[in-house]
């Protein structure tokens, strides 16, 4: 499967050029013959929105924008990322990324953990998403992770127990620290976790990071591929905008999964009966 | 948007006593335009610290304005508060001497980056800190110079719309020709705020108000009975003016960096 991660730099509040740098990128790939299309989180709007974030919140269901890529997007998988405002639950705002397939917005997939420390402010603007669950994509079971989700590795496990195998890590993650490296330091945890989950879960992690700058964070791109095995497909440059073209072969989970077992032993009812019994005994 | 005055006497006399305290300051310093928000700063200060710890510069340029200077020598007068007269005109006349321009902008720019170097510099001679007057109306349009008249250590005035800042002036006993002048940032003769935004403050103040306090859209605004083109001008001014409210961005490279992730309150231990 001929997948593209688009690691680009949005403009931050301009919903309508950014819109249009999508519709760009997938008459590309269309063009290029992919059949996945992954941009970066919150794609749609860029990242520091503070106060506007409520100005670029979209209801995707009546929203003539998603129309819009959905239409752009047929026979292709497409993710992108916009700010969510549900129409039972005004006035609030997820980080949200919807999977489009078929013409129609087939899963939505919400922040769940939003990093509010140092740097960091999402809890100040959005609702935490409740849910991380694998969903049914054309080309199989597939889930999203919205980059700091990805950093918990509890979701990443979620999705494995539901039987994801191709997972979907969308970021906005600006670069911190340097060393002597070409990339930033915290690139390193990124491709860490991307090794770890993809070998572990026997899956395909793909990341795609945007790049460019907003009030001074820098995002460090760095977009990266990893097959079933953890073995490194494909990475993008750091900062710059890139199109990271990689073909999948799905095929390679069931071979994988033949020999690496992981899948097969894991035992989600004993996590769940340890998990409730931790939650039970939290101390005041 | 109405304020009780004495409250927000109360609020803002408290802010300038303490904050000063804080930072083992008994002294400010501020620019006296004899205009409408040096001259309310000026009583709020006379109260605050005691008259005798405020000093009022006033910073003529020629004789551009002379009802405004009589009118701020008039008000040190009646507060008792400490005063210097700094003639601006030689270092500006110079300077443009050299870069001739008729842009009354940028000439206005000057000035008032010239009085904020000598703000700064009493400052530290007098170990006073500068009180800034800025109201809430220019900061959000961006009406005011940056590293100019927008420099200070403390804005007491900022979150107060001009209209209010007129409110507070009544209440406070500013007198009556500062009361009632046209404000103006005396850029030029004849000038007038309201002329060079093209809006009168009672229209720009609610118009702000129902968008920076309310939250209002501008569809929503312009439903309140406003002109589309009005309204539309006001958003572009808070928007192409956010530049002069925030510190410059700072590159992040390192792991902790200054304004991004190295956080700590200005009143830090104080």
């Amino acid at each position: 499967m001929k997948t593209h991660l688009v690691q680009m730099a949005p403009r931050l509040g301009d919903v309508r050029a950014n819109l249009d740098r999508h519709l760009e990128a997938l008459e590309h790939a269309r063009e290029e013959k992919a059949e996945l299309v992954v941009f970066p989180e919150l794609s749609l709007t860029g990242y520091t929105l503070k106060d506007l974030v409520s100005d670029v919140a979209v209801n995707p269901a009546r929203s003539p924008l998603f129309k819009k890529l959905c239409d752009a997007g047929r026979g292709m998988s497409v993710v992108v990322g916009f700010v969510e405002e549900k129409e039972d639950e005004r006035g609030l705002f997820y980080n949200s990324s919807a999977f489009l397939a078929e013409s129609r917005i087939a899963h939505i997939h919400r922040k769940v953990y939003l990093p509010t420390f140092g740097m960091f402010e999402e809890a100040k603007i959005f609702a935490p998403g409740r849910n991380v669950l694998p969903f049914r994509a054309p080309f199989g079971k597939a889930g999203m992770m919205i980059c700091r989700d990805f950093l918990h590795y509890g979701a990443s496990y979620l999705l494995f127990a539901g039987g994801a195998e191709v997972f979907i890590v969308v970021s906005a993650a600006p670069g911190r620290g340097v060393s002597g490296d070409d990339g930033f330091e915290t690139s390193r945890m990124w491709g860490l976790m991307g090794e770890a989950v993809a070998h572990f879960s026997t899956a395909f992690v793909l990341y795609c990071n945007r790049v460019g700058s907003e009030d001074g964070a820098i995002f460090a791109g760095g977009s990266f591929v990893f097959d079933p095995e953890g073995t490194l497909l494909a990475r993008a440059p750091e900062v710059d905008e890139a199109v990271l073209v990689c073909d999948l072969d799905l095929g390679l989970v069931r071979d994988v999964r033949k020999r690496w077992t992981f899948k097969r032993d894991e035992r989600p009812e004993i996590v769940l009966h340890s998990l409730e019994r931790i939650v039970r005994d939290y101390e005041d | 948007m109405k304020i009780n005055g004495a409250f927000v006497e109360k609020v803002l006399t408290r802010f300038i006593r303490e904050e000063l305290g804080r930072f083992g300051f008994s002294k400010g310093v501020l620019g006296l335009s004899g205009g409408l928000d040096s001259g309310t700063c000026a009583v709020l200060a006379a109260r605050a610290l005691g008259p005798e710890n405020v000093l009022a510069l006033i910073m003529p340029y020629g004789e551009a304005c002379p009802a405004d200077i009589e009118d701020a020598a008039s008000l040190v007068r009646l507060l008792g508060i400490r005063s210097e007269t700094v003639e601006i005109t030689p270092q500006v006349d110079t300077y443009f001497s050299r870069y001739p321009t008729d842009n009354c902008v940028l000439r206005g720019n000057k000035m008032a980056r010239e009085r904020m170097s000598i703000l700064y510099d009493f400052s530290a001679r007098e170990k006073a800190l500068i009180l800034g007057t800025s109201n809430k109306t220019e900061l959000l349009v961006g009406y005011g110079t940056i590293h100019g008249d927008m420099a200070c250590a403390i804005n007491p005035m900022g979150d107060l719309y001009k209209t209010q800042v007129r409110e507070l002036a009544a209440w406070l006993g500013v007198p009556k020709s500062i009361l009632e002048k046209q404000p103006t940032a005396g850029l030029w003769p004849g000038q007038t705020d309201e002329g060079e935004l093209g809006i009168a403050y009672a229209d720009l103040d609610v118009i702000l108000y129902e968008m920076a306090d309310r939250r209002r859209s501008v569809p929503e605004i312009i439903a309140l009975g406003f002109k589309a083109e009005v309204v539309g001008r006001v958003a572009d001014m808070v928007r192409r003016s956010e530049f002069k409210r925030k510190l410059p961005p700072i590159a992040k490279i390192s792991s902790r960096t200054v304004g991004h992730d190295f956080l700590y309150p200005f009143d830090r231990e104080k």
